[in-house]
């Protein structure tokens, strides 16, 4: 290596790709503003009349028994359930001001601003490098192999993998543990500098050590993401959560804070979830 | 179908109601005994001893509870009152001790006069009645009745004290048991009145602050 590509290098490392030098040291900010949202899968109406904000740097967390709506409404934040069959809806779904169900919006463009991590690690049968650098490559966001080095080694930097995977970054993915792969699927998330990181039971599979460091990553995140998360543990939800929407039956019942929602919820409805009660 | 909580939760119950009864039984032969002049230290001794204990049980089970089933909401609410309900059960068992304990280091009180312990006491008594009561049938508006009549026994132990400490030619030994006896039936009425707040969080979440 040439010392010239060296000082390259260097100047590329050393600055932070993944946080847009705007004087703020965070960045995102950008938040969902739902608004008489209502979704349905041919007849069947799944979520009713929603409004809801889901405000930056904050985790926002949906809580409900299954069939309550609330992954429907987590897959509405990024379009995921366009292609669902009999999937239509009514109402707006407004990220920054801009309706994302608008035809001028491009659905694979949103995906990189809104990022999702699924209940089950879905690493791709590939390298671990190339797992995080997949997004930057499709949608180009980098200007030389340098900068992609370094969104890669920032992305399992803030995901938590970086110390555990640096010395064998083109080994396979699948090689990790279950928790590793989790936090993997973040650091992909995370590299395509989204704005918003949506989590669908990200820690459902996982064993305590591995949920707690998820949960940890996920309260490391908010400082420069918007975080949603999808979630049947209340203690996770008490855990990490600064807003917890209860819905039922494509309802918001109770919007609330932990741990007050927990100890003193002010809807029976929630009460009975919460205590065990509905079934 | 019952939920595997709510097992634990109504030992909890059981153990609190098992500690009201003693309690009620341990404060009035308390004051039986100075009215009366009997000695009872020993029974009572015995049966204080065993309210500290079930105090014990309580926040062993209540543990339990919290590790096997991280309650919220209502339950998680019992659970913290069921704790501060046991400390006050076992506070009641210690005083009405220390009530016949007076016996003990004052001698034969035959000559004092009783009537302000003796009208003060059934005040006590029925705030304890009460506040298990509203304890048992998580009943808020008996609770807050509790609360009311704190200020009474507030005021009889402040009269003794004056008057202990002002009146003309009192028998010291009638004026230092009396003030004892006093203080300990206004700290038991204290006690009922957390009760009280204990039921009134139970029930409606509410924190009332502590005097």
């Amino acid at each position: 290596m040439s010392g010239n590509q060296e000082l390259a290098q260097e100047d590329v490392a050393t600055q932070d790709l993944m946080t847009p030098n705007d004087g703020t040291g965070t960045r995102g900010g950008s938040g969902f503003s739902i608004r008489d949202l209502n979704v349905f899968y041919r007849n069947l109406h799944v979520l009713k009349g929603i409004s809801l904000e889901v405000e930056p740097h904050k985790i926002t967390v949906f809580m409900g028994p299954s069939g309550c709506g609330k992954s429907t409404l987590v897959r509405v934040l990024n379009r995921m359930n366009d292609h669902v069959e009999g999937f239509r809806h009514t109402g707006q779904v407004l990220l920054d001001g801009k309706n994302i169900y608008d035809s001028d919006v491009d659905p694979v463009l949103l995906k990189t601003k809104v990022g999702m991590v699924f209940q089950k690690p879905n690493p791709f049968p590939i390298s671990i490098y190339d797992n995080v650098s997949f997004g930057p490559k499709i949608h180009k966001t980098f200007k030389s192999k340098d900068a992609l080095d370094v969104i890669v080694q920032q992305s399992l930097e803030k995901a938590g993998l970086w110390d555990e995977v640096k010395d064998r970054l083109k080994t396979s993915a699948m090689r990790l543990s279950g928790g590793q792969q989790q936090r993997l699927c973040i650091a992909r998330a995370i590299a395509t500098l989204p704005e918003v990181i949506l989590f669908d039971e990200p820690a459902s599979a996982l064993d305590p050590g591995s949920t707690a460091k998820v949960e940890e990553l996920m309260v490391a995140l908010k400082k420069n993401y918007t975080v949603v998360l999808v979630t049947h543990n209340m203690q996770q939800a008490a855990r990490v959560a600064n807003k917890v929407v209860f819905l039922y039956k494509g309802d918001i019942v109770e919007i609330g804070e932990p741990p007050a929602m927990f100890e003193n919820p002010k809807n029976p409805l929630t009460e009975k979830y919460i205590s065990g009660h509905l079934t | 179908m019952a939920r595997l909580i709510d097992i634990g939760l109504e030992r909890v119950s059981d153990i609190l109601m098992d500690m009201a009864n003693l309690s009620e039984k341990s404060v009035s032969a308390a004051i039986e005994s100075y009215m009366t002049g009997k000695p009872r230290i020993e029974e009572i001794r015995s049966w204080s001893e065993e309210i500290r204990q079930l105090q014990d049980d309580v926040s062993e089970l209540c543990v339990d509870i919290i590790a096997r089933y991280q309650p919220v909401a209502t339950d998680l609410r019992f659970v913290k009152a069921a704790m501060d309900i046991a400390y006050g059960f076992s506070r009641f068992g210690r005083y009405a001790f220390d009530i016949v304990d007076v016996l003990e280091l004052c001698g034969d009180l035959t000559n004092c006069e009783k009537g302000i312990v003796e009208l003060t006491s059934k005040t006590t008594r029925e705030m304890l009645k009460m506040s298990v009561d509203a304890f048992a049938n998580r009943d808020v508006e008996l609770a807050k009745n509790v609360q009311k009549m704190d200020d009474f026994v507030d005021d009889k132990f402040r009269e003794a004290i004056d008057r202990a400490v002002h009146g003309k030619g009192e028998d010291v030994k009638c004026a230092v048991s009396e003030s004892l006896i006093l203080r300990y039936l206004e700290r038991i009425s204290d006690h009922s009145s957390y009760i009280g707040d204990s039921v009134l969080y139970i029930v409606t979440g509410e924190r009332a602050p502590r005097k």
